[in-house]
C-alpha cells in the first residue's frame, strides 16, 4: 500500500479524479463564461472578451440611457461619513460656546428651549452638524435659520455641534409625567413600512445622523412630522424620514410626540 | 475500550447543554412571531435570541459533537489511547471559553447580528473574539485527529486505515479548510472594524469569505451522521456495511466538492459574476453524488439486515427489521427527513429555481430539516449508541427513546412543511413580528401556528432526550465490552493508496478553491471605491 | 475466507450493482445540470450580466440614484427602468408603479446595510449589498397590487421594512407617464 505512487499519472485513481474534476471545471466554464452570456441578447455584450469579462464579475459601467432627473428642490448633499465630526476638543467646544451665545434667544442658555424650538443639550453632534449643513445649502428651510447660519463655516459648524453635544441633557423645559410608550413608537407600523421609532432614535438602536428626541417640545415634534409627511420638508437622506412619516396617522404623530415629550 | 471517557463526556455535555437552552429560544422565537403571541415590545430581543440560537446551533453545538465523537472514533477505531489528550482539553477549553466569550454581549444585546455577521453591521468585538475562540478550539482537535491517524499509519503500513478513523479524519480537514472563510472575514475585515482600527469594510467581499464557509459547514455537521449511518447503524441493527471502499469514495467526495461551491448562496447578490454562479451551481449538483451514494450503500446494508433476520422476497426484508430497535428508528427518520430537505435543497442550488425561494422563510424551513432533523437525530442516535461505553452504565429506556425519536422527527415535520410553504409565499426571514391582519400576508398565518406546534413537540422531544441521557447516568453498571463499528460484508484487505490516505482528495479540494473562489476573491479585494461605512449595532445612545 | 470461491462472486456482483447505481447517480446529476442550463437559454430568471458599483456614502448627492431620479422611467425602446434604494428601514420609493406585460428592469442598491428585495408571488429576489449595484429583468403578466418586504437582516427596525409594488394597465401607466419623468404611487 506504502509503496504505491500516488501522485502520479500512471495512477488510475489520481489520473481519473483530477481529469473528470478538470473536465468539469473546464466544461462549466466553457458554459458559464462563453455560452450562456453570449445567448442573452438582452445584455447587450460588446462581444466575447466583454461577456467573458461580465460573467468573471470585473466591474463594467453600464452605457447609460437617459439623463438623471434632477429635483426642483434642494436636498441635502452631507456625506454622513465623511462629515463626522472629529475629536471634540476643548478648543472646538469652547469655540461653539462662543458661537452659541447667539442662539441661546430660542434655544436657551444650556441649550434648553423655552420656546417651542429644539433642545440642544446632548443632542448628537452629528445631527447639530447636519441640520446646520441643511439649513446653509437650503434643503432645510427656515426663516428663522436661514439667515443666521449663511455666514457659518463647516469648521463653525462643527464647534457648534461639539459644544452642544458635550452639554449635559438635563430634564427638558416640557416634562410632563412620563407616558406609557406608545405602539408606535416601540413596534411602529410594518405593512406601513413604520420601523420603530425607537429603532433609530435610540432606546432600542441609534442610527447615525438621526436625532436624540426625549424632551423635545411636542409642537415641534408634531410641526416637523408633518411638515416630512407633506414634503414641505425634505432634507432627509432619500427620504428617510418622509417615508415613515407619511404612512403616520395624525394620531399616531400626536402619540409619538407627547410620548418624547414626556420623556427625562 | 474508550480511555479518554471523562473528555468525549464534557465534550457531549456541553453540546447538549448548548443545544438545550437554544432549543428553547428557537421555540420561543416561533412563538413570539407567530399570531398567537402579542407583538414583542422591544423588537432586538427576538434579534438577540435569534443571534443566540445561530451561535450555539451552528458552531457550538455540532462541533462539539464532531469533536467528542471523533475522540471516541479515534480510540475505538484504531484500538490506542489518544494521543494528545491534554491538547483535547486545551482545545475544549477554549471552546468553552469562546461561548462564553461571546453569549455575554449577544444577551446583553451589544452584538445583535445574528450568527451570520452580515456586516456592515458591526457588533461587540467580544462576539466575534468568541466565535474565533471555538473555532481555534476546533482546529486543535483537527490537528490531534491528524497526528493520530499518521502516528497509527506509520505503526500499521500495511493495514488500511479504519473505515471510521478514515471519515472522521476527512470530516476534520474538511472543516479546518471550510472555516479559513469566516476566519479570513473575522481576522480581516470584521475585528479590526470592531476594535476601530478601520471604518469601512466591503461588504460584498465579506459575503464571498462568509459563503466560502457557509456551505461546506453544513456538511461538517453532516459528517457524524454520516460517519454512523456507515459503521454504526449495520452494526447495530445486525447488518454488515454493503461496501467499504464506496464509504470512503463518498467521504473523499465530500471533501473535494462540499467546499468550493459556497457560491450558490450568493445567486442573488449583485458583487460576483454570472460565470462563476454558474460553475458553482455545477459542482453543488456534484456534492449530490456521495449523498445518493450514501443512500444506495446504507438501503442496500439495510436490506443484508433485513435477509440476515429471515426477511425473504422483493420487500419482505423491510418487515424483518429491527423496528423496535432505536437506532433503526433513527436511520429511518433520518433517510426519510434528507430526502425531502435533498429534494428541497435541488430547488436551492439551481441558479433559476432559486429565485422563487431565495432567503424566504423556505431556506430556513430548508436548513432546519436537514440539519436539525436528518443530521441532528443521528447525533442522538450517536448518543445512545455510545453512552455506556462512556458511563459504564446500561443505557435501557428504550421505550423513552423511541417516543424521543418519533417526536422528534414528527415535530420536525410539523415545524418544517408549513415552514417552506410560507417561504413560496414569500415570506420574508429574520422579522420580530408580522401584521397579519394584513390581507396580504394573512393567508401566511395558519401555516405559522403549524410551525410553532411542531417546535413545541421538539422541545419535549429535547427533554426527553435529556432524560434519558441522565437515567442513562444513573442506571446498573455494566460491562459493555469494546465499543466496535461496522464490519462489510466483504472486509477488503487492501485499499488502493488513494483510498487509504486524503493527498489526492485535499490536493483537488484546494485545487477546485482556487479555481472557483481565487478570481473572485482576489478582484473583489483589489477594488478600491467598494468599502462602506461601518454600522453600528447596539452602540452607545 | 479470502479464498473462499462463493466470497469473490459476492464481491464482484456486489461491485457491479454499485456501479450501476454510480452510473444512474451521475446521470441524475447530469440531467440536473442540463435542465438548469437549459432554463438559463431559455431566458429563465437569470444572474444579472454585470458587476456594477456605487458609493452607499453620496447616492443621495450626486448619479443615478439621487431621490429625483428614483421611480420608474420609460426608455426609448418602450422597456421601462426602476431605480430604488434601500436603506434603514425602508425603499425609497417605497410604492413602485408599473405597466403590465412590459420587459421592466429594477436597478437598485444599498446605503447603509445589506438589504433584501423581495416581490412577493414574483420571481424578482435579490440582495442589496451596499457598494453594488443590484439589477434584475422581470416583466409581469397582469395588473396586481404585491408587498415588497426586505429579506435580510438589516437591523433592529428590519420587522417595518415593507414596501409595495402595483402593477398597472400599461394603456394608464403611458399616460400617467407622458407628464411625469419618473413615476411611483407613493401617495403625496
Amino acid at each position: 500500500m506504502s509503496s504505491e505512487r500516488l501522485f502520479s499519472l500512471r495512477n488510475r485513481w489520481f489520473a481519473t479524479a483530477a481529469g473528470v474534476t478538470a473536465l468539469i471545471a473546464v466544461a462549466s466554464a466553457t458554459v458559464g463564461f462563453v455560452w450562456l452570456p453570449l445567448l442573452q441578447p438582452t445584455a447587450g455584450f460588446a462581444g466575447l472578451w466583454d461577456a467573458i469579462c461580465s460573467a468573471a464579475g470585473l466591474v463594467r459601467a453600464v452605457p447609460v440611457a437617459e439623463p438623471v432627473v434632477q429635483a426642483n428642490y434642494k436636498t441635502t448633499n452631507v456625506n454622513l461619513s465623511s462629515k463626522v465630526p472629529g475629536n471634540s476638543s476643548a478648543i472646538s467646544i469652547g469655540r461653539g460656546a462662543t458661537l452659541a451665545m447667539q442662539c441661546t434667544m430660542c434655544h436657551g442658555a444650556r441649550g434648553l428651549s423655552e420656546a417651542d424650538s429644539p433642545n440642544l443639550a446632548g443632542q448628537y453632534a452629528l445631527a447639530i452638524f447636519k441640520q446646520l449643513q441643511d439649513y446653509k445649502s437650503g434643503a432645510r428651510i427656515s426663516a428663522i435659520m436661514g439667515p443666521r447660519v449663511v455666514t457659518l463655516t463647516d469648521q463653525d459648524m462643527h464647534d457648534l455641534a461639539a459644544y452642544y453635544a458635550y452639554l449635559p441633557r438635563l430634564p427638558a423645559y416640557h416634562p410632563a409625567t412620563a407616558r406609557p410608550t406608545p405602539r408606535i413608537v416601540e413596534s411602529g407600523a410594518p405593512m406601513r413600512n413604520i420601523a420603530p421609532c425607537a429603532s433609530c432614535h435610540g432606546s432600542i438602536d441609534y442610527k447615525g445622523g438621526s436625532p436624540w428626541l426625549e424632551g423635545e417640545s411636542p409642537v415641534y415634534l408634531m410641526t416637523q412630522l408633518n411638515a416630512f409627511a407633506s414634503g414641505a420638508r425634505h432634507n432627509d437622506i432619500s427620504q428617510q424620514m418622509r417615508n415613515i412619516a407619511r404612512g403616520m396617522s395624525p394620531a399616531e404623530i400626536e402619540a409619538a410626540a407627547l410620548y418624547y415629550a414626556s420623556q427625562p | 475500550m474508550l480511555h479518554s471517557r471523562r473528555l468525549i463526556l464534557a465534550h457531549f455535555w456541553l453540546a447538549f447543554a448548548g443545544f438545550g437552552v437554544a432549543l428553547i429560544l428557537g421555540e420561543w422565537q416561533m412563538f413570539i412571531r407567530s399570531p398567537l403571541s402579542a407583538w414583542i415590545g422591544n423588537p432586538e430581543w427576538y434579534y438577540r435570541s435569534v443571534t443566540a440560537h445561530g451561535t450555539a446551533m451552528a458552531y457550538v453545538f455540532p462541533t462539539l459533537v464532531a469533536m467528542g465523537f471523533g475522540y471516541a472514533i479515534t480510540e475505538a477505531a484504531l484500538k490506542r489511547p489518544l494521543i494528545g489528550g491534554n491538547w483535547a482539553w486545551a482545545g475544549f477549553a477554549l471552546v468553552a471559553a469562546g461561548t462564553v466569550t461571546a453569549v455575554i454581549p449577544v444577551s446583553l444585546g451589544l452584538a445583535s447580528v445574528l450568527y451570520t455577521f452580515y456586516p456592515p453591521m458591526i457588533g461587540s468585538p467580544f462576539y466575534y473574539i468568541g466565535v474565533v475562540l471555538v473555532v481555534a478550539g476546533s482546529w486543535i482537535w483537527v490537528a490531534l485527529m491528524s497526528v493520530n491517524l499518521y502516528t497509527w499509519k506509520r505503526a500499521n503500513p500495511d493495514t488500511p486505515v479504519p473505515l471510521a478513523m478514515f471519515a472522521n479524519v476527512a470530516g476534520s480537514y474538511l472543516w479546518a479548510w471550510t472555516a479559513v472563510g469566516a476566519a479570513i472575514e473575522l481576522l480581516f475585515q470584521i475585528l479590526p472594524a470592531a476594535l476601530g482600527l478601520t471604518t469601512t469594510i466591503d461588504a460584498g467581499l465579506a459575503r464571498v469569505f462568509f459563503s466560502w464557509t457557509l456551505h461546506a459547514i453544513v456538511y461538517f455537521w453532516l459528517m457524524p451522521t454520516y460517519i454512523a449511518y456507515y459503521t454504526i447503524i449495520p452494526r447495530a441493527i445486525g447488518g454488515r456495511l454493503f461496501s467499504d471502499p464506496m464509504a470512503r469514495i463518498s467521504f473523499a467526495l465530500f471533501l473535494v466538492v462540499a467546499m468550493p461551491i459556497g457560491v450558490h448562496h450568493l445567486f442573488a447578490d449583485p458583487q460576483v459574476g454570472a460565470g462563476f454562479k454558474f460553475m458553482h451551481s455545477v459542482f453543488t449538483a456534484l456534492v449530490a453524488l456521495p449523498t445518493l451514494l450514501t443512500v444506495f450503500t446504507i438501503c442496500a446494508s439495510v436490506e443484508i439486515a433485513g435477509r440476515l433476520r429471515g426477511g425473504k422476497g422483493v420487500f419482505g426484508w423491510i418487515t424483518a427489521l429491527p423496528w423496535r430497535n432505536p437506532m433503526m428508528l433513527a436511520v429511518t427518520f433520518s433517510f426519510v427527513m434528507l430526502g425531502f430537505g435533498g429534494a428541497g435543497g435541488l430547488i436551492n442550488m439551481s441558479y433559476q429555481l432559486d429565485a422563487s425561494i431565495h432567503n424566504t422563510q423556505w431556506i430556513t424551513g430548508h436548513f432546519h430539516l436537514i440539519f436539525g432533523g436528518a443530521i441532528v437525530i443521528m447525533y442522538f442516535a450517536i448518543a445512545y449508541d455510545l453512552w455506556p461505553h462512556l458511563t459504564g452504565k446500561a443505557l435501557d429506556s428504550f421505550r423513552m427513546m423511541r417516543i424521543q425519536l418519533w417526536s422528534w422527527f414528527v415535530g420536525m415535520i410539523v415545524l418544517t412543511f408549513p415552514w417552506h410553504y410560507v417561504g413560496i409565499l414569500g415570506m420574508p426571514r429574520r422579522m420580530a413580528f408580522y401584521d397579519y391582519t394584513d390581507p396580504a400576508i394573512a393567508p401566511q398565518a395558519v401555516s405559522v401556528i403549524a410551525s410553532v406546534i411542531g417546535g413545541a413537540i421538539l422541545v419535549v422531544s429535547g427533554a426527553l432526550f435529556v432524560a434519558v441521557l441522565v437515567r442513562g447516568h444513573m442506571a446498573v453498571r455494566v460491562e459493555p465490552g469494546e465499543y466496535r463499528f461496522s464490519v462489510a460484508a466483504h472486509q477488503p484487505a487492501r485499499v488502493p493508496a488513494a483510498l487509504n490516505g486524503f493527498g489526492l482528495w485535499v490536493s483537488l479540494m484546494l485545487a477546485l478553491t482556487v479555481i472557483n473562489y481565487g478570481f473572485p476573491i482576489v478582484h473583489l479585494m483589489s477594488l478600491r471605491n467598494t468599502s462602506v461605512p461601518v454600522v453600528w449595532i447596539g452602540a452607545p445612545r | 475466507m479470502t479464498y473462499d470461491p462463493g466470497h469473490i462472486t459476492g464481491a464482484m456482483v456486489a461491485a457491479r450493482i454499485e456501479r450501476r447505481w454510480t452510473a444512474i447517480s451521475i446521470g441524475i446529476i447530469a440531467l440536473l445540470i442540463v435542465m438548469a442550463a437549459y432554463a438559463g437559454i431559455h431566458q429563465a430568471v437569470m444572474p444579472q450580466p454585470r458587476v456594477e458599483t456605487a458609493d452607499p456614502r453620496t447616492l443621495h448627492i450626486a448619479g443615478e440614484f439621487i431621490e429625483s431620479n428614483l421611480g420608474s422611467a420609460v426608455e426609448p425602446d418602450g422597456s421601462v427602468t426602476v431605480r430604488a434604494v434601500g436603506q434603514q428601514y425602508s425603499f425609497t420609493p417605497q410604492c413602485i408603479v408599473v405597466p403590465a406585460d412590459t420587459p421592466i428592469t429594477i436597478r437598485a442598491t444599498s446605503a447603509d446595510v445589506v438589504h433584501g428585495f423581495l416581490i412577493e408571488h414574483s420571481n424578482v429576489n435579490t440582495m442589496l449589498v451596499p457598494g453594488y449595484i443590484s439589477t434584475i429583468a422581470t416583466r409581469f403578466a397582469t395588473p396586481s397590487e404585491r408587498v415588497m418586504p426586505c429579506h435580510e437582516f438589516c437591523g433592529a427596525g428590519h420587522e417595518g421594512m415593507w414596501g409595495r409594488i402595483k402593477v398597472i394597465d400599461k394603456a394608464t401607466f403611458m399616460k400617467l407617464a407622458a407628464d411625469r419623468r419618473r413615476m411611483t404611487c407613493v401617495a403625496q
